[in-house]
């Protein structure tokens, strides 16, 4: 099905804006949406097969994604990490 | 046309509706400069896009388990979603990177905007 | 088809991870390697290791931010020794080349071999006989708790044990966390609300996994993950430390002695020999739950140590 190609192709622009972004949020970013279009593929899959039980991979990748991001920004906000806007 | 080939039909203009949104989303992403306007275009990727798309789905399976736990997944994704864009907004602002007022004021001019 | 090119993502992915030398990038990378990785692994036909692994990704992208921000605190610029391309190249020349080139030879022999069918009996007979052997739906759940039972029961041992060795070699004193906020982070009023609404989302679906893990895919490792979670999320919410982790300890290895003891009485000694053959699906339906639900709840008891001690540990 296209939809798969364009996941495809919108997964590896992710992968792009993941290596090119400037701070670490853009990085960080860029992995939620990565793990928010697997999720779609799984569910495209799903579809085509007529599988239900693919989708319960989705809702564990639905439940368990956004627990490592929601650390990793929880973790960073301690952290002086942010370039500020007049040095640039 | 019988019930099912309009079920199809409808499914499937939703589902490319949601991927336009997707595809505005990446082009937002990639044109905007600084990271606040990226991640709120990212939340719309996730949410509406995600929400639209999933719907689609829903609808070409008609009333089934299979849209059951679709629907869940809506449910899912709807409450996560927002809630990590906010995360992670408020994460860089609370590390120090600042909130630009206009493109032009690009200066060490505190702003007067405020979390929460 | 489709798959190729999700094969060519992972690599890259990968590639990023090998070419990188500042930490934190490395760390986000590695949770992006994973989540693409379990995908793969979901499409070549392992869905429960698709579904650890899923699990494992969340953790280790977890620990590992735990790690970097405890030792190096507020260092923005954490390095490792940088690879350079030509460097790699040059590492690599001492045993690994001629290593590499033996196994780039072996692959091209296998490759060029003709297809004689390898020998499968034991699948074969796995396949067709484990519905009547050992019960449920789910060959790889026959297989990890009546064939190979002996196999899990040391696994089982393999985490107890990384437990007891993580609890006693961090320094870690009781007074320290006695005031309970472990934590600088404040949360803001939506994430508190929102994780309040998905925290019991999360151990409800754990134990769908765990008991539906005899019928499709999933089962006890997958599920005590799903639930170890829940103890990630409401350490997020409460920001406290507040349940003794010596508790916690015990129960673990209550669990792991009665799994020990269940699976001594199920299959070792055979005790389903001495029940008339009516009530045979029952006690295999029985026996799978009850291991599952046990294995679930060791996995997550000792995930949540593991967290807790890594949040406490050395805490400045």
């Amino acid at each position: 099905m296209i939809i798969l190609w364009i996941m495809f192709v919108m997964l590896a622009l992710y992968l792009i804006r993941v290596l090119k972004g400037p701070t670490i949020w853009d990085r960080l970013l860029g992995m939620n949406l990565i793990s928010t279009k697997i999720i779609v593929v799984i569910i495209v899959f799903a579809s085509l097969y007529e599988t239900t039980f693919l989708l319960d991979f989705a809702i564990v990748y639905a439940l368990m994604g956004f627990v490592s991001t929601i650390f990793i920004a929880l973790f960073l906000s301690e952290r002086k990490l942010g370039r500020k806007r007049g040095k640039k | 046309m019988d019930i099912q080939s309009i079920q199809y039909l409808i499914g499937n203009i939703v589902i490319s509706i949601g991927i336009a949104f997707m595809v505005f989303g990446v082009f937002g992403i990639f044109l905007l400069k600084d990271f606040y306007p990226r991640i709120l275009v990212a939340s719309k990727i996730d949410t509406v896009g995600m929400f639209t798309l999933i719907m689609g789905f829903v609808i070409r399976h008609g009333i089934s388990f299979f849209s059951g736990k679709l629907m869940l997944i809506i449910i899912i994704m709807l409450i996560l979603n927002p809630l990590v864009a906010h995360i992670m907004a408020r994460s860089a602002y609370l590390s120090g990177y600042e909130v630009a007022e206009t493109e032009i004021d690009d200066g060490e001019r505190e702003t007067t905007l405020k979390e929460n | 088809m489709e798959i190729n090119a999700l094969f060519i993502l992972w690599i890259i992915s990968g590639l990023f991870i090998v070419f990188e030398s500042r930490l934190y990038r490395i760390i986000i990378y590695f949770g992006i390697f994973s989540l693409i990785s379990s995908v793969v692994y979901l499409f070549l036909g392992a869905p429960d290791v698709a579904m650890a692994e899923a699990g494992i990704s969340a953790f280790t992208t977890v620990f590992f931010i735990i790690f970097v921000g405890k030792y190096y605190g507020n260092q923005t610029n954490i390095t490792r020794e940088k690879i350079e391309i030509n460097q790699f190249f040059r590492k690599l020349k001492g045993i690994t080349l001629p290593f590499v080139f033996c196994a780039g030879l072996f692959a091209l022999y296998i490759y060029t071999m003709p297809d004689t069918a390898a020998s499968t009996y034991l699948k074969e007979w796995y396949l067709s006989n484990f519905i009547s052997d050992v019960g449920g739906k789910n060959a790889v759940t026959a297989i990890l708790l009546a064939y190979r039972v002996y196999d899990t029961l040391f696994e089982a041992l393999i985490l107890v044990v990384s437990v007891v060795a993580v609890v006693h070699m961090s320094h870690f004193s009781d007074s320290s966390v006695s005031d309970g906020h472990h934590s600088e982070i404040e949360n803001s009023g939506m994430a508190v609300f929102t994780l309040r609404i998905i925290c019991p989302i999360i151990v409800l679906f754990g134990g769908y996994l765990v008991v539906n893990g005899h019928i499709s895919a999933g089962g006890g490792f997958q599920g005590g993950l799903a639930v170890a979670t829940f103890f990630i999320c409401r350490y997020m919410v409460y920001n406290i430390y507040d349940i003794s982790v010596k508790r916690v300890m015990q129960l673990e290895e209550l669990i792991f002695l009665s799994i020990i003891l269940l699976s001594i009485i199920a299959v070792f000694l055979g005790a389903a020999a001495l029940l008339p053959t009516a009530y045979l699906p029952m006690f295999q339906r029985a026996y799978l739950i009850l291991m599952n639900v046990f294995i679930g709840l060791k996995v997550a008891c000792g995930f949540f140590i593991l967290f807790y001690r890594y949040i406490a540990f050395e805490r400045r």
